[in-house]
């Protein structure tokens, strides 16, 4: 019987490290991550779950132990956020370049200074081009079930890469929320025992991370990039029939809401996506022709579903919690690049927003939604970025 | 084993593995090895002690075993090479020291105290068959004429081997020089006792008081036994050649008098002419015995071929010395010995390689003791032994390789080279009772193998040891040890003396098992085997070097890989 707890997401991301049989954690605590890693600390001691823990001394060696772990040939797992993910940045590229599928939750924390313990993405996009496949999650529930669905979609021989689940500071990490569980034994047929295509192995010795020449580097980063591609087909697939398995289906890459006759669509990731989702019924009630798009998936990006998206929409609204300095937001610019060279482009606005931690609830969305819909009417927008409740 | 490269390069990106790996698709299964231009392989060379000294006595090897604890292995290795190292451990020149590494980094390991400790700790245990491993007996009969270190040695070494010796000894007891030769302050004459002991219980015979020529015919034991050893040592004293050299004592019958009771010198002033050894031992002696001594030399104190630490110790003793002084001719006058002499300078080195003492014209003077006792050199007295085994100049003919005289007759030690030291005498006696045993068995006679040079302190790396000074013998003070004939002057090391020494030693070319090299390789490619030695792991070994350059006994050398 699948079992419902009330928990925080960390907690929750704990839980789901243990159903999906981890064999080895190594992580180092930082906030607002720690939870997870003291949860999983207390299940391996109390031997609920069979793991080898190691601790370490910093980011850098947890992922340098989960590069070992996995090389050997075991599911892995670790969790940080913030400061302690742009630490790991250089072993990053040695995980996803061995191929290794380790799974990393990252609880998005601004980066100092000032000195900032909430919610931010900019911790997780300073990654996106480490290799990681990167899921952004919603609620505690979509925390559980991604980390599930990650291992089953790193592991597929086809794709092989590490993958971060990225989840909000306090708004997701520290906030209680129901959450159902399935039945382990319902997970097991469904995530068998991770069967490696290499791995270390003292009887058989190999080495892994050796030296190759011009002539086949090339060819190595280009399987790479296939693997993400192929990611990309993967996920809507593992979504739906994980869906069917267990009742929980997040819409593959884009979770979309109200999207086909909108006029406005309000692309948005993670907790801003649920917010979203009221301030659709909002206005929709007050005549807005509006719908929303939440993108679940930054890597590999779903330019194909931004592409589809905007055929049929006049505008989008794009909310980005966080910032390319010198650019805009990371979700527009990659919007909008998805988008080059295709015909009848819509307008696009984007917003900058809930910085630092800073609230973004489906009230201020809805003056995102005010403030674009004019911008529509007159044809052009007025600022190509906004900082949203921006202090004059 | 050699790592077999095999590069398969994949034809397209479907045959490439999904990242970069060296596995048999790409590379050879990780195996480091194949990266490697020189390998390390252990080297191990004689010691410069082992070199150097006579018998070649393996000495790092029984210094390893003293280390662990283990003395009677030890001694067991040391009595492969040398059959009394109670004696040699105190009347040796010590040639081993000589060059040890230790002495450019502090001072030369106390070689010859650590055998004297090994010597004596397993005196008791001598006289054991079993721990000699003597298993079998021979039915073969050899006679040994003569007593001495070499005589022993051979004999020691025959019986190891089975067969039956038989000593046949002049004198009434046997030892020959050890016994009537080196005053008991320097050797006690219960250690050579004990030895002797060891011998008898090993089932060796001995006859003494047997002289060959009259007491038995030479030809009767050349057909008793079926090999027969001369082995009679250099007891003839050479004849200086001046008119009144019989008014002189024999410096050899005088060490033998005092070894038989003697305790009266015969005089108060006495001339001890000479610098040998000979000549050292009889002026101690005479100043034991309450005489005043005084060694007559014809060169200087630089060339005198005695012993230099006992050259020292008489000097201590108040033993009085004149140089560059030679006899020309000695006269009794009122019951006081006259010599006439001449002084001396040096010119040119000899033959020896010392320089050679030139008279200076009219410096004669003369000079009156009590008595003169000569002592300047011996040589084998031959009297007894069949003019066809000689040459012209009285010398025994025998191959210089493998010591035969004539069919069933062997010659060593001494009676063939002349006066040398006792271990030079003990390792003869070890290399004819090889000679010996290979005739008896019919085999063709060949030689110990010479020994290839010495380690280097240059191929070691020798920053891994820290100084440390020598560990010191006792020995009494001049008044102490000058009031007695027989108490021995110089006491050995106690063990934790000997373990210092021990652990002191660079162990050259040898290795010592510190684990150095596995520690530093930064492959883990080196495995210490039981005895903590290394294994060298070729799968994984990139041939860095490193091992063979820390070594610290030198015992790793870096050999280009042949592919």
């Amino acid at each position: 019987m699948a079992q419902t707890v009330i928990d925080t997401a960390n907690h929750i991301a704990a839980y789901a490290a243990k159903a999906a049989r981890v064999q080895v954690v190594a992580a180092y605590p930082i906030t607002p991550q720690t939870s997870i890693v003291e949860k999983i600390a207390d299940l391996v001691e109390s031997g609920e779950f069979d793991a080898e823990y190691i601790r370490v001394e910093s980011e850098h060696s947890a992922i340098a132990a989960c590069i070992g772990a996995a090389a050997a040939g075991v599911r892995t797992f670790t969790a940080t956020a913030a400061h302690g993910l742009v630490l790991m940045h250089e072993p990053l590229h040695w995980a996803s370049g061995s191929r290794l599928p380790i799974v990393m939750p990252v609880v998005n924390r601004s980066l100092g200074p000032g000195w900032n313990i909430w919610a931010d993405y900019t911790d997780s996009m300073s990654q996106r081009d480490t290799g990681w496949i990167q899921f952004y999650c919603a609620d505690n529930q979509e925390v559980f079930d991604t980390i599930i669905q990650a291992y089953k979609l790193c592991e597929d021989g086809r794709v092989l890469l590490p993958t971060m689940i990225c989840l909000e500071a306090f708004i997701l990490s520290h906030t209680y929320m129901p959450v159902k569980i399935p039945d382990q034994e319902k997970i097991d047929r469904y995530l068998p025992r991770y069967d490696p295509k290499w791995s270390l192995d003292v009887t058989n010795p190999l080495s892994h991370a050796n030296i190759v020449s011009p002539d086949w580097y090339m060819e190595f980063r280009f399987m790479m990039h296939e693997a993400m591609e192929n990611a990309k087909q993967l996920i809507p697939k593992i979504d739906k029939d994980y869906g069917n398995r267990f009742g929980f289906e997040y819409g593959g890459l884009v979770q979309k809401y109200n999207c086909k006759d909108a006029d406005i669509i309000l692309l948005t990731m993670g907790t801003m996506g649920s917010e979203a989702k009221i301030a659709v019924d909002n206005l929709r009630r007050e005549g807005f022709n509006v719908g929303s798009a939440r993108i679940r998936v930054f890597r590999p990006f779903p330019k194909e579903e931004i592409r589809k998206l905007a055929e049929n929409t006049q505008m989008f609204a794009i909310v980005d919690r966080g910032i390319s300095f010198g650019m805009e937001g990371f979700l527009a610019e990659e919007t909008k690049a998805s988008l080059c060279n295709q015909k009848d482009q819509p307008l696009i606005a984007g917003f900058i927003a809930g910085l630092g931690g800073r609230d973004v609830s489906f009230r201020t969305i809805e003056e995102i939604v005010r403030k674009s819909a004019k911008w529509m009417q007159n044809g052009r927008i007025e600022k190509e970025t906004t900082w949203v409740d921006l202090r004059e | 084993m050699m790592v077999k490269l095999m590069i398969v390069v994949p034809r397209n990106r479907k045959e490439m593995p999904v990242t970069a790996l060296s596995i048999p698709t790409v590379g050879s299964a990780g195996k480091t090895g194949f990266w490697r231009d020189f390998r390390p392989v252990k080297f191990e060379l004689v010691s410069p002690c082992t070199y150097d000294c006579p018998a070649g006595n393996r000495l790092p090897q029984i210094f390893e075993k003293i280390r662990d604890g283990k003395h009677e292995e030890a001694g067991k290795i040391l009595l492969e090479t040398n059959p009394f190292p109670s004696i040699t451990g105190r009347v040796c020149p010590h040639f081993c020291e000589k060059n040890c590494s230790r002495k450019e980094f502090d001072q030369a390991i106390a070689i010859r105290s650590i055998e004297r400790f090994l010597g004596d700790s397993i005196l008791e245990m001598k006289g054991e068959s079993e721990f000699h491993g003597i298993s079998m007996e021979l039915d073969k009969r050899i006679g040994i004429i003569g007593s001495g270190p070499t005589g022993l040695s051979a004999g020691y070494y025959l019986r190891k081997l089975g067969y039956k010796v038989t000593i046949i000894e002049r004198e009434k007891r046997l030892g020959g020089m050890l016994t009537y030769g080196i005053p008991s302050y320097r050797l006690p004459k219960k250690i050579v006792e004990k030895e002797l002991t060891a011998l008898t219980k090993l089932g060796i015979k001995t006859e003494t008081g047997k002289a060959i020529g009259k007491d038995v015919d030479f030809e009767g034991i050349r057909k008793e036994f079926d090999a027969v050893l001369l082995a009679t040592g250099a007891w003839a004293e050479k004849e200086i050649g001046i008119s009144g050299e019989e008014l002189m004592i024999s410096g050899l019958g005088f060490l033998k008098e005092v070894s038989e009771g003697l305790s009266t010198p015969p005089g108060e002033t006495i001339a001890v002419i000479g610098g040998g050894n000979v000549s050292v031992d009889v002026a101690r002696t005479l100043k034991r015995l309450g005489a005043k001594p005084t060694i007559v030399y014809r060169r200087t104190e630089n060339e005198m071929p005695a012993i230099n630490e006992e050259i020292i110790k008489a000097e201590e003793d108040g033993v009085a010395f004149r140089f560059l002084t030679q006899p020309i001719d000695v006269m009794e006058t009122n019951g006081k010995i006259v010599i006439r002499c001449v002084k001396m300078r040096l010119g040119e080195p000899d033959a020896s390689g010392r320089r050679r003492p030139i008279a200076i014209t009219d410096s004669e003077f003369i000079l009156r003791f009590d008595a003169a006792i000569k002592a300047t050199g011996e040589k084998p007295d031959v009297t007894w032994i069949p003019q066809m085994f000689l040459n012209e100049h009285g010398w025994i003919l025998a191959d210089s390789v493998t010591g035969v005289v004539k069919d069933n007759v062997f010659a060593a030690g001494d009676v063939l080279s002349g006066p040398a030291t006792v271990v030079g005498a003990i390792t003869a006696g070890r290399r004819i009772a090889r000679s010996i045993d290979q005739y008896l068995r019919g085999q063709e006679m060949s030689p110990e193998e010479l020994l290839e040079r010495p380690m280097k302190s240059a191929e070691m790396n020798i920053a891994h040891y820290e100084l440390r000074k020598r560990e010191c013998n006792p020995v009494l003070s001049p008044d102490e040890r000058t009031k007695s004939l027989d108490k021995e002057e110089t006491s050995g090391l106690d063990l934790g003396s000997v373990e210092i020494e021990v652990n002191r030693c660079f162990s050259c070319g040898y290795c010592r098992a510190c684990s150095i090299c596995w520690i530093f390789c930064p492959d883990c490619a080196i495995d210490l085997n039981e005895n903590g030695k290394p294994e060298f792991d070729y799968d994984y070994c990139k041939g860095c070097g490193i091992c063979s350059n820390e070594c610290p006994c030198g015992v790793i050398m870096m050999e280009r890989e042949e592919r």
